[in-house]
């Protein structure tokens, strides 16, 4: 019972993480209409930052945060002009081009993080920045500092993100374009600018995950970013690609799902069980458990 | 024949064979990412049934195509009529699922690989003969194939498929059953190549089907152009000779290049280089041509 506790705890701050990546990733294809599929690496990128910033700083976790933020908002303005190239109207063979290039970016930033950083070896997190501390500790179920952060900031920000969209003008903008971009426009809201916004919320978004990741796993590798990437879109597509709510049940369910498997079964196994559970929920239900939002 | 030429020549061969298996699920708008999966399966397959059970190469082959053809099959009663983005991702978790499975069974190598894969014919110089023929007739008659599915009527099915799906629908066209046989023959071509991939380098290794992989044939297709069979045949060559051309130092950022130029002609030149447009042009010219050697044979 007491495994199950601890994993459950595990699961829940993990999978927040996940719904905090799903709902910018959503964010993108309900406001600016693409498919980013290296948001994931977009975040690995900014964890490398962080780490880079660590290291020259003395371990200034402040300016870490900072970079990582502004690493993710530059990579993703950086790339809406190519996406708005792309995207001249909305029908779903340009959304799948949008996708295309996402994954050519993708690739670019896996190989320049396998080149370019620490000789392509993993980073580690120096140990005052992962939350290792044990805040509580019951026989084996124990919470670590860094789960309890992880988990109020993706509380706050998913709580942030609903608000901003069902509870002010800007949101309300976003959902008009995400329900009817040319109605949206009849009613003079800017879509350009818009869509540019929604790409740099999420650019805010992806530097704290990245941060939190950092704090969770305390190690990244340029690999891991294609690994979340598939887990990302796995979960936006049962959840019901641009459903937030649906993101927000199947993100979760994902991480204790997760989090339960490690627990119980031999680690090299558990990623395979995971991707099966993942994939007989694709085939079963390849249009999503809550409804494609499209 | 020289060895770089000989690796030159078949690696391109299967560079072109796995493009049109990407190319040919792409024409309903299916990028259909379980093809290196297949890849991985059917090679590894093969390998196991030549080195475990003493089969020979020619028996292993048609069981690894057989074998990549079944999984598409299976796989595609599902996502036969799937959203694009739903086939790519389950391609994707197929790709994971494959190599954890193979890491973890010691029958196959684990990560270790299989090594010492027997040559398929009597002396090295005729293995490569061997392998070079095998894989230039696959490349003729996969195109061949290709081409009469082109200028068919399901081949303008598949068009009509890619620009408007509920217009294909309200033309008759059955979408799960063209999707269908779409994924499976791009399943079938791929388990085939890799069975042969393996014996190209006598071994077989997990590196050899990584995303790398993926990112290089999506590479192929798109930048050559997706719309038509032949922009595979162009930049496969192209692509993969560009990089053997560089010095190694740069050769290793090739991933960086491949994606660089796969994201500047998505943004440019969105439908490749090789377009519908321009081999209707080509065609029409040839066929022109023929047509006035033709009248002025006859006035001669």
């Amino acid at each position: 019972m007491q495994v199950f506790v601890a994993q459950v705890i595990n699961g829940l701050s993990l999978g927040s993480i996940y719904v905090l990546l799903v709902t910018g990733f959503n964010l993108l294809l309900l406001v600016a209409m693409i498919i980013h599929f290296a948001y994931p690496q977009v975040v690995l990128f900014s964890m490398y930052i962080a780490w880079l910033v660590l290291r020259w700083t003395g371990n200034s976790v402040a300016l870490a945060v900072a970079a990582s933020v502004a690493a993710s908002v530059a990579i993703n303005l950086a790339s809406a002009p190519l996406f708005q190239k792309i995207m001249k109207k909305r029908e779903e063979v340009d959304i799948n081009s949008t996708m295309v290039v996402s994954m050519g970016i993708g690739m670019i930033i896996t190989d320049v993080l396998s080149h370019g950083f620490n000789k392509g070896l993993p980073i580690s997190f120096p140990e005052r920045f992962v939350g290792g501390a044990a805040l509580f500790r019951l026989g084996l179920i124990s919470l670590l500092s860094g789960q309890v952060l992880s988990l109020a900031v993706g509380v706050l920000a998913v709580s942030g993100i609903f608000l901003l969209l069902y509870k002010t003008r800007e949101g309300r903008a976003f959902r008009a374009i995400a329900e009817d971009p040319a109605g949206a426009r009849l009613v003079g809201i800017p879509l350009m600018s818009t869509g540019l916004q929604s790409y740099a919320l999420s650019g805010i978004l992806g530097g704290l995950i990245a941060v939190l990741l950092a704090l969770m796993l305390g190690y990244a590798s340029p690999g891991l970013g294609e690994q979340v990437a598939h887990k990302v879109l796995a979960v936006s597509i049962i959840a019901g690609l641009g459903n937030l709510p649906g993101g927000l049940v199947v993100g979760l369910a994902l991480g204790v799902l997760e989090s339960l498997i490690q627990g119980y079964l031999p680690g090299s196994w558990s990623n395979a069980v995971a991707f099966i559970v993942l994939l007989v929920v694709m085939l079963a239900r390849p249009r999503g458990l809550f409804g494609i939002k499209l | 024949m020289s060895l770089p030429l000989y690796y030159f020549l078949t690696v391109t061969a299967i560079n072109v064979l796995m493009s049109w298996a990407l190319y040919l699920p792409y024409r309903v708008a299916h990028l259909h990412f379980l093809t290196v999966a297949n890849m991985a399966i059917s090679g590894y397959l093969g390998g196991w049934l030549v080195q475990n059970l003493g089969f020979s190469f020619w028996a292993a082959l048609p069981i690894g195509l057989a074998a990549g053809g079944l999984l598409g099959w299976l796989l595609s009663l599902f996502i036969g009529d799937a959203p694009t983005f739903t086939v790519v991702i389950v391609g994707f978790t197929f790709i994971y699922i494959t190599r954890t499975v193979i890491e973890n069974t010691a029958a196959v190598g684990g990560t270790l690989g299989m090594f010492g894969l027997p040559l398929v014919a009597a002396t090295p110089a005729l293995h490569r003969w061997a392998l070079l023929a095998l894989l230039y007739a696959l490349v003729l008659l996969v195109g061949f194939w290709i081409y009469r599915f082109d200028h068919s009527r399901l081949g303008r099915a598949a068009s009509a498929v890619f620009v408007d799906k509920d217009l294909a629908t309200s033309f008759g066209v059955d979408i799960k059953k063209l999707g269908r046989l779409l994924q499976v023959f791009s399943s079938t071509v791929a388990g085939g190549c890799g069975v042969i991939y393996g014996f190209l380098y006598r071994s077989f290794h997990l590196d050899f089907f990584t995303f790398h992989l993926v990112g290089l044939f999506m590479t192929i297709i798109f930048v050559g152009g997706y719309a038509t069979m032949w922009g595979t045949v162009v930049a496969a060559p192209l692509l993969y000779g560009l990089t053997l051309l560089f010095p190694p130092e740069i050769a290793s950022w090739r991933i960086v290049i491949y994606g660089v130029i796969l994201v500047a002609v998505l943004v440019l030149k969105p439908e490749g280089f090789i377009t519908r447009r321009l081999v209707l042009n080509l065609e029409r010219l040839l066929s022109s041509r023929r047509k006035k050697n033709f009248t002025h044979k006859e006035s001669v």
